[in-house]
């Protein structure tokens, strides 16, 4: 079975994006239990690339194709919103995104149907359950292997970044959690989250993944819960630590911050992996959940304390030639005006829960954003906490 | 008179102890079917009902059933808000289809009863008020077998929200056939026109009154769960009252209050509360009352009649939502699934016609004879369809086996 672990290479600047939605019920903005239904008629009415079944029957999960723009990225997002919305609506359901459902509680979650979302359930008890939790996945394309884990061992250096600028869950089972993002606090309980291995060629890591497999530790790569995973089958390396914005548009901002990323390093190799990284990972990742933009993190290249919302802006205007290149300049624009302004959409949910009092109302007016009505409170992306 | 501090005999009847007497026997009949056969636990209630009232041991006197109507309007008044507070206009707007299906099932089910005893040799009047009556599903089954289950999905929200429109439909037209028939006893003609002008506008009004104060109170109180529960729980008993008071239909005007809860809250005002813990205790009643008012005997009298009214109106109803609602998306597996769901059909409309009727007693045994024996039937299979219907649908709350 060494096929699997074949790296399959795709061109350096593509992305795609996954999105994992949540289906509320319009009485109370609970979530519904509707996805099969969901799926069905999307199916039947329109094609929007591929709409699949997530772990519990709340939850969908959207994929957009493989794009080298922005503009075409978003132009895609929201079509499928559109589609996937217009739907919902035919069977009076609501969809939405954010990391985490206001207040649902984990007990009523049931799982979907498929042998392998029973064997999670059979496996990991509650925690199959508590994983009703909605991420954003950005694949970037990599020419081999080893420019992917290179690739990797970058990005580890930025997952704060990510968290900070997707963190859309700061409430789970009808609190506040004090965090930006709770939701990786979930992904953090299973035995295999984490990161990937400190190895730099692609052959010691199928060596690695092999040593898993036939200890029998894992199956296949999906059964890796790490924040950064490359994907061979797609020639990918997939960043996963990010919430489900409330916008399409934000999570086509955050997958071109991304692309422009990976080009930076893939096409300048500025610098090499450090160790230090993984020693500073989980602070940092902390740090990022709990505090969002005004984190503190620890840099391993210059070891200095810096504040995210400064280490953001300061990259983002690093990156400005390879966003020029990219054709992502007033994306990437954009995204810096919204860090300077800390505008998050923690901040926005928050902003609205203390406008309006109840989780319902959190809820409702989340899925009002995401569907593109007006949510009628706040402008988008609303300043908050 | 030394003892007259101790009561005389014979005891007079008192609704505390009747009410407390149906709320245990009922829930102790639904828990040994349950137990015994995992049948829904409404059927139980029912049983208990047959077994305390006029077809068993005639323990539930006329006297004392009149004593408990003020706990059936109670808990019909929690039924009818409750199944408003399900219908969704902005759903209809979305699948306009749901709309049409609600319409063309009533329809046909009501000309298919209709032309069905017709063929029987049922006077016309009679058949109309028959067919007119079995348009509406019941919604306290639907309801209740619903909640029982924890059931959640399409077909939960297809047949609540067919049940709400085919509910309105067949009050409506019971309203109006009711006028038809005193006009038949050669009633005033302002009486045939201005009495389901009234019962209809009237309701309505009664409902948007209730609407507006729970609205502005809700406001006053802030959003907090309990403060809300409390409001709409008084403003339901309320509105219950006043239907009452003013002689107006419990049902309508609920219906109208929970419709316009859901639909005419621009701000959001009101929060979606739970109020499923009171409302069960009044629904247990509510069955154990309608258990006592089948007659087994009328089982046995009109078995032929009650055998094509319900086969017509299951015809009627499925072929309404097999053909159309095809165009609202949903699979055709589970179109046959909503066809069952259709099914549950009580007591309470036939009592309520024949309350209205009253002054013309004869009407009322007559349409009694009619359609109780159906009734009979439909109120024990009612359930048990819903059931099957919301599990085989992989709708209810509680995980199978298989998983789902």
């Amino acid at each position: 079975m060494a096929d699997e672990m074949e790296f399959g290479s795709s061109a350096g600047n593509t992305m795609g994006v996954e999105l994992e939605l949540q289906i509320l019920n319009t009485r109370d903005f609970n979530l519904a239990r509707d996805a099969d239904d969901l799926l069905d008629l999307v199916e039947k009415t329109e094609h929007v690339g591929a709409v699949k079944p997530e772990i519990t029957e709340s939850m969908i999960e959207v994929n957009s194709s493989i794009h080298e723009r922005h503009d075409t990225l978003l132009a895609e997002l929201r079509g499928i919103r559109d589609a996937v919305s217009g739907a919902a609506q035919r069977l009076n359901l609501r969809v939405t995104g954010g990391g985490s459902h206001p207040f649902h509680k984990w007990t009523e979650r049931r799982i979907y149907p498929t042998d392998r979302f029973k064997h999670l359930l059979d496996l990991y008890g509650y925690l199959a359950k508590q994983f009703t939790i909605f991420g954003q996945h950005i694949h970037l394309g990599c020419p081999s292997g080893d420019d992917a884990l290179y690739l990797l061992h970058m990005l580890s250096r930025y997952v704060p970044h990510f968290i900070a600028l997707s963190a859309s869950s700061p409430f789970q089972q009808g609190e506040d959690t004090a965090y930006q993002s709770s939701r990786l606090n979930t992904v953090s309980a299973f035995p295999l989250s984490g990161q990937a291995p400190f190895v730099h060629a692609w052959g010691d890591f199928a060596a690695y993944f092999h040593k898993m497999r036939d200890l029998q530790i894992v199956e296949s790569m999906k059964d890796f819960y790490w924040d950064i995973r490359p994907k061979p089958e797609y020639g990918t390396v997939e960043i996963r630590v990010l919430d489900t914005p409330l916008t399409v548009e934000r999570a086509a901002l955050l997958a071109a911050y991304a692309q422009a990323l990976a080009h930076y390093f893939l096409s300048t190799r500025p610098r090499e992996p450090l160790r230090d990284v993984y020693l500073f990972y989980s602070y940092n990742r902390f740090q990022a959940c709990r505090y969002g933009l005004s984190g503190i993190i620890a840099d391993a290249y210059t070891q200095q304390r810096v504040e995210l919302k400064q280490d953001i802006v300061t990259m983002l205007s690093q990156l400005a030639p390879h966003a020029q290149e990219l054709g992502s300049t007033a994306a990437l624009e954009e995204l810096t005006d919204l860090v300077r302004a800390q505008r998050t959409d923690a901040g926005w949910l928050r902003t609205v829960f203390a406008a309006h009092g109840t989780m319902n109302d959190v809820a409702r007016l989340q899925s009002d954003l995401w569907m593109g009505r007006d949510a009628g409170v706040l402008p988008v992306n609303g300043n908050g906490a | 008179m030394p003892l007259s501090f101790l009561p005389t005999l014979p005891l007079p009847a008192s609704p505390l102890v009747l009410f407390g007497v149906l709320l245990i026997a009922g829930h102790i009949g639904g828990e040994l079917v349950y137990r015994i056969t995992s049948l829904p636990r409404i059927t139980g209630y029912v049983l208990v009902g047959m077994l305390l009232g006029a077809s068993g041991l005639k323990l539930l006197t006329p006297e004392l059933m009149g004593i408990a109507n003020v706990f059936v309007d109670i808990a019909l008044g929690l039924v009818l808000f409750e199944l408003g507070r399900r219908l969704d206009f902005k759903w209809l707007r979305h699948d306009p289809w749901l709309l049409v299906t609600g319409l063309v099932e009533s329809a046909l089910s009501f000309g298919f009863v209709f032309f069905a005893l017709a063929y029987f040799g049922v006077d016309p009047v009679y058949a109309a008020a028959a067919a007119a009556i079995g348009v509406a599903t019941s919604p306290a089954i639907v309801l209740l077998v619903a909640r029982e289950l924890g059931a959640e999905g399409q077909i939960t929200e297809r047949t609540l929200a067919l049940t709400a429109i085919n509910s309105v439909i067949s009050f409506v037209m019971v309203t109006m056939m009711l006028s038809w028939i005193h006009s038949q006893y050669r009633a005033n003609w302002y009486t045939v026109f201005l009495h389901p002008v009234y019962l209809l506008l009237g309701s309505a009004a009664l409902g948007f009154v209730a609407n507006h104060i729970a609205k502005v109170l809700a406001r006053w109180l802030r959003k907090h769960e309990r403060h809300h529960f409390m409001l709409l729980l008084g403003l339901i008993i309320i509105t219950v009252g006043c239907a009452t008071v003013f002689k107006l239909s419990v049902v309508l005007a609920l219906l109208a209050f929970g419709v316009m809860v859901r639909n005419l809250d621009e701000r959001h005002d009101l929060m979606a509360v739970d109020m499923s813990q009171v409302e069960e205790m009044f629904f247990v009643v509510l069955f154990v009352v309608g258990g006592a008012n089948l007659h087994i005997s009328d089982l046995l009298a009109g078995s032929v009649l009650a055998a094509a009214f319900i086969i017509a109106r299951f015809i009627g109803k499925s072929l309404g939502v097999l053909t159309l609602t095809w165009f609202s998306g949903v699979r055709r597996r589970h179109a046959a699934l909503l066809c069952m769901g259709l099914v549950p059909m009580s007591g309470f409309a036939v009592t309520m016609m024949q309350s209205a009727m009253a002054e013309h007693p004869e009407f009322g045994s007559k349409l009694g004879s009619i359609v109780l024996a159906a009734v009979v039937v439909l109120e024990l299979i009612g359930p048990l369809m819903i059931q099957f219907a919301l599990r085989r649908a992989g709708e209810s709350g509680v995980e199978l086996p298989d998983g789902r």
